[in-house]
């Protein structure tokens, strides 16, 4: 059909619709098959048929009046903006790349706020002890009585040993993991990295509180003469499950302290920023609380020979020491 | 109260913001209102819940956990799955989990370059202390706490301010990954106006327009008048139809007293007339404008001479 005396825009759209209706085809194939799936040709021309939308979408809104065409052209370069820009990575290569690489080196940048995380649950840990043997009556003020379960100053001795060496293991495994992972530390490890944003005062107090309980809890134990079997008992998962806590604090604090001492930046940019490493820090603390959680549901029913307890929670411990000092470090 | 006010103020119908690709041709995309974005999130939590059901039912068929401990299992299943759920969906289907692309919305990346697993992952992290924390703690509740339902309110009624008050509609994981939701656009290519022409009556040369008559409209007119047309091209019952054409006799009598047309149109002509007005009316308009002058509406005149 001849049709010489067409408006401007009109025969710019005549020219072009054919490109367009391929993109079109391109773009629902790569959304419904994915990239990677599309042949070398098909990848190519989406590209290129992209950049050529582009250009389309910014010489129509200089010449064309067209409200349909205008709204079809910034639809289908959206559409064709987002499968072109679509995230390339498999889940594959983000898990390894962040145990090999990311996590490890989130940590060693951090290890100032960690080291921070580890000093208050000392220094809690320190008062707490030291609060017991002046008055064993503040292990009440100190330790929630669904925590304590009946172990406290009134207790027998004999009653706190059963407690430590399990006589008749009879919940199962699964059960304790489950209970273990919704247990007290758990949701102290959640609560110390959320409420590290609010200027890290909280998560500096809980973890702080955190130790106080840890210390009093082991000054009772210490008094008995239970100092070494309360080290197996807790060693076994503590070990993994403290350092968790502390690790999250670290990731907690660094999200105040984004706030609290921005620099040059604006407070919400430094959050970002800050966010990099801490999410790191965030899923490296989950990751080793349900460790500890496997630990607890599993290895402390099993065994139940004190120093092969102190010789499998400190083991753990250093493997996750060497994993964080040595993992992702250049090769040179 | 606050965001209906919000809505009057624009005049707007859709919320939309712009992104910019490498491209450096800047796009503007729908952002999705907090009651698709709700839809979408209740439509994962139902199929995250539903998978630990299923593996809840399976271990105790074969009674690999007591009873007592079936509700903490079933807890931290929903747990482990929900966590990776949001984060590997999102990064396989390029910002779309089951719920999302259900409701058509979509996570992209505020910056205008491809999600990174570090944002999906951070906004997803966050959606835990945002939704899933003051909803178990909202579940948990009894009326023996007080102080712990006021907290849960509180930080719910707060997490729900944050979307509601910011243009973007962003979650506080958002604003920290950077990312914001959007409806997906629909391309649909409708016939150019200008190019189709049906009408068999329409011959050449038998409306013309002079060019002091198209001086008188802008875009906005010529846009209204588009949609007119379109309207009136696929307009179905007979009821409409007498409608229509009340309608656009009206139009057409507008349009003649403002042009100083002066011949009067028939009634079997009036959509011709109004195709070639608006023909007319877009090359005119478009002439002027590849001459840098962009008249909006038709009070171009008097904001020129305001100037």
């Amino acid at each position: 059909m001849e049709q010489p005396d067409l408006i401007r825009s009109a025969r710019f759209r005549k020219e072009r619709e054919e490109d367009w209706a391929r993109l079109e085809k391109l773009v629902a194939k790569a959304e419904s098959q994915g990239l990677h799936r599309m042949s070398f040709d098909e990848a190519r021309d989406l590209a290129a048929l992209y950049r050529e939308g582009t250009t389309s979408l910014a010489i129509a809104r200089e010449i064309s009046l067209d409200k349909a065409l205008l709204h079809y052209l910034e639809a289908l370069t959206a559409r064709a903006y987002l499968s072109v820009y679509a995230p390339q990575e498999s889940v594959h290569g983000v898990f390894s790349r962040f145990l090999r690489r990311g996590a490890p080196q989130a940590m060693r940048r951090s290890w100032l706020f960690i080291a921070l995380g580890f000093l208050c649950m000392g220094l809690g840990a320190l008062a707490g002890y030291l609060l017991y043997f002046d008055d064993p009556a503040w292990y009440y003020v100190m330790m929630p009585p669904e925590l304590a379960g009946g172990r406290g100053p009134d207790a027998s001795t004999s009653y706190l040993r059963s407690v430590i060496y399990d006589e008749d293991p009879d919940a199962s495994g699964l059960g304790a993991f489950a209970t273990f992972l919704f247990s007290h530390n758990t949701r102290i490890a959640i609560f110390v990295f959320g409420l590290g944003v609010f200027l890290c005062a909280p998560a500096i107090a809980l973890t702080f509180y955190n130790g106080l309980i840890f210390g009093s809890f082991i000054a009772l134990h210490v008094d008995r003469g239970l100092g070494w079997d309360i080290a197996g008992w807790l060693s076994i998962h503590g070990v993994t499950e403290l350092s968790a806590i502390c690790i999250a604090c670290g990731g907690g604090l660094q999200l105040g302290a984004a706030i609290l001492f921005p620099g040059q930046l604006s407070r919400i940019e430094s959050l970002r920023q800050a966010g990099r490493d801490a999410a790191k820090l965030a899923i490296v603390a989950a990751v080793m609380l349900v460790a500890a959680a496997l630990l607890e549901g599993f290895g402390r029913q099993l065994i139940q020979d004190m120093n092969t307890r102190l010789a499998i929670g400190w083991g753990i411990g250093l493997l996750w020491l060497l994993w964080f000092a040595l993992g992702g470090r250049a090769r040179s | 109260m606050k965001w209906r006010r919000r809505e009057k103020k624009k005049p707007a119908l859709y919320n939309r913001d712009e992104l910019m690709p490498p491209e450096g041709v800047p796009l503007h995309l729908e952002v999705a209102g907090v009651g698709a974005r709700m839809a979408a999130q209740i439509t994962d939590i139902l199929i995250t819940g539903i998978g630990a059901i299923a593996i809840i039912i399976l271990l105790a068929m074969i009674n690999l956990t007591s009873p007592q401990t079936l509700g903490a299992v079933g807890m931290m299943l929903f747990f482990i799955i929900r966590i990776p759920y949001y984060v590997l969906t999102e990064l396989a289907w390029n910002g779309q989990t089951l719920g999302k692309k259900l409701m058509k919305i979509k996570v992209v990346s505020h910056d205008g370059l491809s999600l990174s697993a570090h944002s999906l992952v951070v906004r997803n992290l966050m959606k835990e202390a945002e939704i899933f924390l003051p909803g178990t703690l909202v579940l948990t509740l009894d009326a023996a706490s007080p102080i712990s339902s006021l907290i849960a309110f509180a930080w719910i009624i707060g997490t729900l301010l944050v979307p509601i008050l910011n243009k973007r509609r962003q979650r506080l994981g958002d604003m920290i990954a950077g990312t914001y939701v959007i409806h997906l656009p629909m391309p649909v290519l409708l016939k150019d106006l200008a190019q189709s022409v049906p009408q068999p009556q329409l011959k050449k040369g038998k409306f013309n327009f002079l060019s002091h008559q198209l001086d008188h409209y802008g875009a906005f007119e010529l846009q209204t008048l588009e949609d007119l047309l379109r309207a009136q091209e696929n307009r179905t019952s007979a009821q409409m139809n007498a409608h229509q054409n009340a309608t656009i006799e009206s139009v057409i009598e507008k349009i003649r007293r403002k042009i100083s047309y002066a011949d009067p149109v028939s009634a079997p002509d009036r959509v011709a007339f109004l195709r070639a007005f608006y023909n007319a009316q877009r090359a005119h308009l478009e002439q002027k404008q590849l001459f840098g002058e962009r008249r909006k509406n038709k009070f171009h005149a008097e904001q020129g001479d305001e100037k």
